[in-house]
């Protein structure tokens, strides 16, 4: 592994597809010389990455696109939506039942991300938006 | 299906729910509706076992808090139990393991929270 691969991977922007991206990262991130945690916190920091997409998309036909890139000294891992900027957030019906008092999800899911790699980046444009996480391996 | 849940009822107000399989995006509405449900049956006093919990994420934390919040509420408490050390890592680096009480085993959950198994 000398240079840098990719891979690309593009999932319908919904919930039940979520898990597919956080397994085809959990392969990736096993290629690199990270520990055992490493690779669930690369893993959990897709899985963020792509709820914040899915929470804004609603049941629109949005799709989210991964692109990874694996070189010897980093993995990066760009979560591009296509969700245009200013849609509805999806809100279940029930959502005043249970988190009357608004726990922000969105904020917790933002805050993970930031702990779990080295860099996050979120570039929000009309057309869509685009979170790209840095895990850098082990010196 | 990705998530099981599967409540023992020992009294009228209080539920013991055990969780296994991964709570996210797809999977957390049903966690929600089982806590709403129960809640709304008359349980106060909710243990939930995580031991079988392989995966957690910020969605899952949304409704473990709505709940606790709800339980509250109406003078009662949500308490987990015995989650892996994934699990509980993502608890301990958002800071939430100091609002949430967490037990290594049912029967001290049970016993802090002054239910009978």
């Amino acid at each position: 592994m000398s240079q840098a691969d990719t891979v690309e991977l593009v999932i319908p922007c919904r919930p039940e597809y979520v898990g597919v991206a956080r397994l085809a990262v959990l392969g990736i991130a096993s290629r690199m010389p990270f520990s055992y945690d490493e690779v669930e916190d690369v893993r959990l920091a897709v899985g963020e990455a792509c709820t914040h997409a899915v929470e804004r998309a609603g049941s629109s036909e949005a799709k989210i696109k991964i692109v990874s890139t694996v070189d010897p000294h980093s993995l990066v891992i760009e979560v591009t939506d296509d969700v245009p900027a200013g849609a509805p957030v999806a809100a279940p019906v029930d959502d005043t039942q249970l988190l009357a008092d608004g726990v922000d999800t969105q904020g917790l899911g933002a805050l993970l991300m930031e702990i779990l790699v080295d860099e996050v980046k979120i570039a929000a444009g009309q057309s869509g938006t685009t979170v790209r996480l840095t895990k850098y391996a082990p010196e | 299906m990705n998530l099981t849940i599967n409540s023992r009822i020992p009294s009228e107000t209080s539920c013991i729910m055990e969780v296994e399989g991964e709570v996210d995006v797809y999977t957390s509405p049903q966690l929600k509706q089982e806590i709403v449900d129960r809640a709304d049956a008359g349980t106060r006093h909710l243990i939930i076992n995580l031991a079988k919990v392989e995966y957690l994420d910020s969605t899952g934390l949304g409704v473990l808090i709505g709940g606790l919040k709800r339980l509250r509420e109406v003078e009662g408490n949500m308490a987990l139990v015995g989650p892996g050390m994934r699990i509980l890592r993502i608890f301990e680096i958002t800071g939430l393991d100091k609002i949430f009480d967490i037990y290594e085993t049912e029967e001290q959950a049970a016993a802090k929270e002054g239910i009978s198994l």
